[in-house]
């Protein structure tokens, strides 16, 4: 594989960001608030210090073998076939959730925007620009990342500007009412959408990343910051909506855009507060996209990914059609397969990996001078 | 170069495919929709909407003589499909995006106004900032067919109308969808709507008679709040009561305050700002309210002779408003007890200061609200006494 694609630790930092918050700032306030009421904040406070702690993890998994992406360790650490077998799993998980995601924007625009389109021409159109993305390499989505994270950050702060106004202290009180079990309830939810996905962003770190020390750094700080964003949305819904709406809406960080109104003049710019979410599920559905390409390219041992974007796209457009045949199934799936899928390979290849590492390496110790399989590069 | 050239082309003739949106509707494709009334006549839903008229709305060019609104109406058994049978009547396609009052029958909201509620707020059209209001005595259809000067649209009227009142007269609320689904939701606390009310003659008020003249013979006017209990409508507030109501719930911004002085005199004061605090305590088992209001107010109308060069003058007006502020929240306070709709949210009070202790009551707090014991604490500032300082009417007994 020629690995002639670099992207800057910062740059990494902003896509660590960007895929966090993800579609996690549409949905998540909603369970959360089903779960934990008006301590919904909290259960998201508690999630984003787990996944602090899982970031950890995936960085000592990036680090065992650092040239090398997840695919290719899973097929160093595992061997040939169990990890060209297991590998393909990850690339259906990452494909499948990648058009559960393009489903996710058609379903948000039938939903809200446009009920009338078919959501083909919506999934169709997303797909294309992110086929192209992905077509164009990581260093060209990263620098479009780095472009538009600005942007981001200036709408997230108009938003939090012109919405607290209406704030009512009222709605979050009492504080902590909600007894453990929901709290954590809620906040393994979170997580489930928040930090297990991540382990996706080992396809690009750290084998793709120039100065991979910098970027442990900006694994955390992207991931703190995506966290700090969300917990501001969810408060905000609950604050602004109360539990009651926000836990009965499907889109609550959409009604919540709803209510801004400065002077009864500046109103009715929700679409302009969407932008905000399209760039952020765009880079998360890039990468899951960009994750099943690579990852599909380097099991097949193919020198270059780019002539999978287009056939895989197709599959991932067809699928998106396929995956949910009506929103309540999404929103089973979300609640109940969800959190085992995502954990099989967020918490348990990773551990798998980092223990069959050590294990190896005992054995290459005791040995010592007669194996140096492992060693090879 | 030539291929790079023809691929250009090509991509270009793909944007002409490219432009518009799918679901396009154009503005003259839309009926507008500023009003809705709903009644319920033998055991169906009936749906009047109030639809701007382009032609009429548009202004400038000088109305030609039709009315600025037009109403439809269907009947059905679900809201929905009665909106949608309007099509039978209607030249286009209702457009709810602009709605702004939402207009219940006193019947309707008696039997229960959940059901209907539901389409309101699934709809994706429909926006949450429309304001909610009870038809007194009357069907929620002829509210929204009286014409009215001013403002062109009757809608817009009755909307900022109700906006400028409880902001400057206070026994209104404005209350919108997604407040009074939390109320009807909450266990806490309980809706309360104003109440609308035709002053005149309602056949009048249909026709364009009704703008033709200075003094406008038919009018729509806000009147006394409407109590709920759950989603049920269980009875009205009077204008003191009501009163009470804003002043309890801190939706008093401005408002006049009158007191009797001197012999056979009044005195009015207006209130400027004010600041309810409510503070649940569950002491022993025992819970228990407090409220303190703080106001502030300016002396606006002197009709008695008083002397206002003392401040002492002042620091008793200050305890006669204060009583007076009491005795309209107790007012409000017993009525609401005798209704057993605890509408002033103590029990959300409650729970925010006791989390354990409302878990046992809240699912009878109707039975504990009744007994519950509340203190009122008014702190009454007057500041300023407007332009002049003691009253000319001093003068002109000497």
């Amino acid at each position: 594989m020629v690995r002639n694609e670099k992207i800057s630790a910062r740059q990494f930092g902003i896509l660590v960001a960007l895929y966090s918050i993800g579609t996690t700032i549409l949905i998540v306030p909603a369970v959360l608030a089903e779960e934990a009421k008006q301590d919904a904040w909290i259960a998201a406070l508690l999630g984003v210090g787990i996944g602090i702690v899982l970031v950890g993890l995936f960085i000592a998994v990036g680090s065992l073998i650092p040239s090398m992406s997840l695919v290719e360790l899973m097929e160093e650490l595992l061997g040939k076939w169990l990890g060209k077998a297991v590998s393909l799993t990850f690339i259906f998980f990452a494909l499948v959730t990648a058009s559960e995601l393009l489903y996710f924007v058609g379903n948000f625009i039938t939903t809200q925007i446009m009920p009338e389109t078919p959501m083909q021409s919506i999934n169709i159109i997303f797909a294309c620009v992110v086929v192209m993305g992905v077509r164009l390499g990581i260093e060209t989505l990263a620098r479009s990342a780095e472009l538009l994270f600005p942007l981001f950050v200036f709408l997230f702060l108009v938003f939090v500007i012109f919405v607290s106004p209406q704030v009512k202290v009222e709605n979050i009180q009492p504080v902590l009412e909600a007894d453990f079990k929901n709290l954590l309830r809620a906040a393994i939810y979170f997580i489930s959408v928040f930090s297990l996905p991540t382990v996706v962003l080992l396809m690009v770190y750290p084998a793709s990343v120039n100065r991979p020390n910098e970027a442990k750094k900006n694994f955390f700080s992207g991931v703190i910051i995506a966290g700090v964003t969300l917990i501001i949305m969810i408060a905000l819904s609950i604050l602004v909506l109360g539990v009651t709406t926000t836990q009965l809406q499907i889109y609550p960080s959409y009604s919540l855009a709803k209510k801004i109104n400065v002077g009864n003049f500046l109103q009715r710019i929700e679409i302009v507060m969407a932008g905000m979410w399209f760039i952020s599920i765009f880079f998360k559905l890039s990468l899951y996209f960009y994750a099943s390409v690579t990852g599909l390219a380097q099991t097949l041992n193919v020198k270059d990914y780019r002539f999978l974007t287009l056939p895989l796209g197709v599959v991932m457009v067809a699928l998106s059609m396929l995956v949910h045949p009506n929103t309540l199934h999404s929103f089973e799936y979300n609640r109940e397969t969800w959190l085992s899928y995502v954990s099989t390979y967020g918490l348990f290849l990773p551990l798998l990996l980092l223990g069959v590492y050590a294990f190896r390496r005992k054995g290459r110790q005791d040995m010592a001078t007669s194996s140096n399989e492992t060693k090879s590069e | 170069m030539i291929r790079n050239a023809a691929l250009f082309f090509a991509v270009l003739t793909l944007l002409l495919f490219a432009t518009g949106c799918w679901s396009r509707r154009e503005l003259n494709d839309l009926a507008i929709v500023t009003g809705v009334a709903i009644d319920k006549i033998d055991n169906k839903y009936r749906v009047s909407v109030q639809v701007v008229d382009p032609g009429e709305a548009a202004g400038k060019k000088g109305s030609s003589g039709r009315s600025p609104v037009t109403l439809y109406d269907a009947s059905g058994d679900t809201v929905f499909e009665v909106i949608r049978r309007m099509t039978t009547v209607t030249p286009r396609k209702l457009y709810f995006s602009h709605l702004r009052m939402f207009v219940l029958s006193e019947d309707l909201a008696r039997e229960g106004i959940g059901k209907i509620l539901d389409f309101f707020s699934r709809d994706h059209e429909l926006r949450t900032d429309f304001y909610i209001v009870v038809s007194k005595g009357r069907a929620a259809k002829d509210i929204i067919s009286i014409l009215t000067p001013l403002e062109k649209n009757p809608s817009t009227k009755m909307f900022t109308s109700l906006e400028v009142s409880e902001k400057a007269w206070a026994p209104t609320v404005a209350i919108q969808l997604d407040e009074l689904i939390n109320d009807i939701v909450s266990e806490g606390k309980e809706p309360v709507l104003t109440g609308i009310l035709i002053k005149g003659n309602p056949a009048i008020g249909k026709g364009k008679g009704n703008l033709e003249t200075i003094d406008t013979p038919t009018n729509l006017q806000y009147g006394g709040i409407a109590v709920f209990k759950k989603d049920r409508m269980i009875g009205w507030l009077n204008e003191e009561e009501s009163k009470g109501v804003s002043n309890l719930t801190n939706r008093l911004d401005s408002t006049v305050m009158e007191v009797a002085c001197g012999n056979n005199g009044k005195l009015a004061v207006e209130v400027i700002r004010s600041n309810t605090k409510v503070k649940g305590k569950v002491k022993d088992g025992q819970p228990e309210i407090k409220v303190t209001i703080r106001t502030e107010a300016n002396i606006g109308d002197v009709e008695c002779q008083i002397d206002l060069m003392k401040s002492k003058t002042l620091y008793d007006l200050e305890i006669e408003l204060e009583q007076k502020m009491k005795s309209d929240a107790e007012r409000a306070l017993s009525k609401a007890k005798k209704l057993k709709s605890d509408i002033f949210g103590f029990g959300e009070a409650i729970h925010r200061a006791d989390p354990n202790y409302w878990q046992t009551v809240k699912k009878d707090w109707d039975k504990h609200f009744p007994s519950l014991p509340v203190r009122i604490k008014v702190d009454f500032k007057i500041r300023q006494l407007g332009t002049t300082g003691d009253s000319f009417q001093n003068k002109l007994k000497e």
